[in-house]
């Protein structure tokens, strides 16, 4: 009878310490130290340049005038293009419009398009549309925006909530085409907005928070 | 004669028992006041919009504030989910505090009625948490369970199908003892069912334009200081509102995030009311430590003080995405949350709907809310 008790114990304890030392830490997915698309160590070593009391931080220097009418859409449906629509709207003197779902027909007469980057399969459910609609529709839209001479201004004020490998995808066809970047710096922990507006000459707007969006807007159509 | 003894002793021990645990029954079907506020234009029963409803626990107060001014009305849903104290706590703040100045607000502070009645004995939870006042008297409150009582709706089914369309079964079972799965409802539905017709018909019949359900979540949840909203198809303003309200909170250094409703969220209030109905749906949120699973003693110092030392390691551990506050959640910073979060929403939509505003003065700001305290916040019961 002892012999078996002590063989459940050893049996017991061995299970628990194999278990212990497979046991995984990885952090769950989407949490604000790193996302899918870059590691928890690449966040922690990334330097913030904003903060609570230096909200806001233009790296290079604006080339190109942004000019009236304004067409705000959103490239994957997150709620980040209605923030911005609500930026534009307290900015008072810029005429504009907004458009989630806008195609290329709807850039007749705009002189600037915003395009909010930022995934979001509950903004693509609500919209009724699928990723890959959403992608095509991106993609025609840029085409057009080529095509017509459109000033283009990437913003990205998701933060590391809005980096995944479909908001990624996104930006990387925004980019291209950019003249002007406003992101929330917490969203650029892998420094990817302002390694490739360095590389291109782009200026870019960090900023601390969503409401400091509206200074940096009010800083491009001055 | 030995017989006779030992029926009357086990009688005896049995009384010891029953009649504390009869008290106890007793004393958490005891709604609290609701101080009296001279605003207040007209308090109906829930059963008004739901017949059925009437006589049983699950039967609820429903407070009207009519400025007599036209415009909109706004209707705010708290103790959806008792547990969630900062919910049912924003609605009976508001119901003894405000001055509703343009359109109608309507408020049910216990939505559902029965979840106060009990608790969930097993997470270790408490009856009740005391809150004291400005001249020194003390408030208690219920901390209630998220289900309503077996008591008053059991057993639970294998299987149930939701006027939705979400099903219930299986580990799922007890959700039909939640409100907050089973909108629209119907009249026929369990009693749970039956509160979400009598929300879904007053919504109707009352024409409100804008709702609010106040909730919390465990820490582990992914959308808290979020703000919920169904967009219909055919209507991006929804969206734009709540922005706006979260732009005008950000402004106040308050984090606020806003998220579609889920495609597949039936059952939900932001999901099946606002596919449902006229009204434009929303659903806050914000981080309640007692909730989760890794709470340590439950007391008042955790409902009251919302500080969870668990939650900030595991936060920091990277297992927690809501960024624990190292001091705590305070439930006045919950609460004042929920109220900064209706007065922008109501701001916004009157912005929107100019001829649809809805206006009210008698809280103040969160700042103001904070500084002042539940001292400040509630009113003594005289």
């Amino acid at each position: 009878m002892k012999k078996t008790i002590a063989i459940i114990v050893i049996i017991v304890v061995a299970i628990s310490v194999v278990s212990a030392a497979t046991k995984t830490t990885t952090p769950s997915t989407g949490t604000a130290q790193g996302s899918a698309t870059y590691s928890a160590e690449t966040a922690a070593n990334y330097k913030y340049q904003t903060s609570s009391s230096n909200r806001m931080v233009t790296i290079g220097t604006k080339s190109v005038d942004f000019e009236a009418p304004v067409l705000v859409t959103s490239f994957g449906q997150s709620t980040d293009g209605s923030m911005i629509e609500q930026v534009m709207k307290r900015l008072k003197t810029v005429s504009y419009a907004y458009n989630p779902t806008a195609t290329g027909a709807d850039l007749d007469g705009v002189k600037t398009v915003v395009i909010a980057v930022g995934n979001s399969t509950k903004g693509l459910g609500a919209a009724g549309i699928s990723q890959e609609q959403e992608t095509a529709r991106a993609k025609e839209f840029m085409a057009a925006v080529e095509k017509k001479g459109v000033k283009v201004i990437l913003c990205h004020i998701g933060g590391a909530t809005r980096r995944g490998s479909l908001s990624d995808a996104f930006a990387d066809m925004v980019l291209p085409l950019s003249s002007y970047m406003v992101v929330k710096e917490d969203g650029n922990e892998d420094s990817k907005f302002t390694s490739y507006a360095s590389a291109h000459s782009i200026p870019i707007t960090l900023v601390y928070g969503s409401k400091d969006t509206v200074d940096a807007f009010r800083l491009i159509f001055n | 004669m030995k017989i006779r003894v030992l029926n009357i002793v086990v009688f005896i021990v049995a009384l010891l028992f029953a009649v504390p645990a009869s008290v106890d029954f007793l004393k958490m079907h005891k709604n609290e006041e609701i101080a009296e506020n001279p605003n207040l234009t007209e308090v109906k029963m829930l059963s008004a919009y739901a017949p059925r409803l009437k006589g049983t626990d699950l039967d609820t107060e429903v407070y009207f504030f009519d400025s007599g001014v036209e415009g909109g009305t706004f209707l705010i849903l708290g103790g959806t989910h008792p547990n969630e104290s900062a919910g049912m706590l924003s609605a009976v703040a508001l119901i003894e505090n405000i001055e509703v100045t343009e359109g109608r607000v309507i408020i049910i502070p216990r939505t559902n009625n029965s979840g106060f009645t009990h608790t969930s004995p097993l997470d270790g939870m408490q009856d009740f948490f005391t809150l004291t006042l400005s001249d020194g008297s003390e408030r208690s409150f219920r901390v209630g369970n998220r289900l309503t009582n077996p008591v008053d709706q059991w057993p639970d089914v294998n299987y149930y199908e939701g006027t939705s369309g979400r099903t219930i079964y299986g580990t799922e079972n007890p959700e039909v003892r939640n409100v907050n799965r089973l909108y629209y409802g119907t009249e026929d539905g369990v009693l749970t069912e039956q509160v979400c017709y009598g929300i879904y018909n007053l919504i109707n019949e009352e024409g409100v334009d804008l709702t609010m359900d106040t909730h919390e979540g465990s820490p582990e949840f992914l959308y808290l200081d979020c703000t919920m909203v169904n967009m219909k198809r055919d209507n991006t303003k929804a969206m734009s509102i709540a922005s706006d309200m979260a732009l005008s909170m950000n402004f106040d250094d308050l984090d606020m995030r806003v998220e579609y409703s889920g495609v597949t969220s039936y059952g939900l209030s932001h999901r099946s009311l606002g596919d449902n109905t006229d009204s434009m749906m929303t659903l806050m949120e914000t981080y309640n430590p007692s909730m989760g699973p890794l709470h340590g003693k439950m007391d008042d110092d955790l409902i009251i003080n919302g500080n969870e030392p668990n939650y900030y390691e595991a936060h920091k551990d990277g297992y927690i995405y809501f960024q624990v506050p190292e001091d705590g959640y305070p439930l006045i910073e919950r609460v004042a949350r929920h109220i900064a979060c209706i007065e922008y929403l109501s701001e916004a939509y009157s912005w929107e709907y100019p001829e649809k505003a809805i206006s009210f003065t008698g809280l103040g700001d969160y700042y103001t809310i904070v500084e002042g305290g539940f001292e400040e916040l509630l009113k003594p019961i005289v």
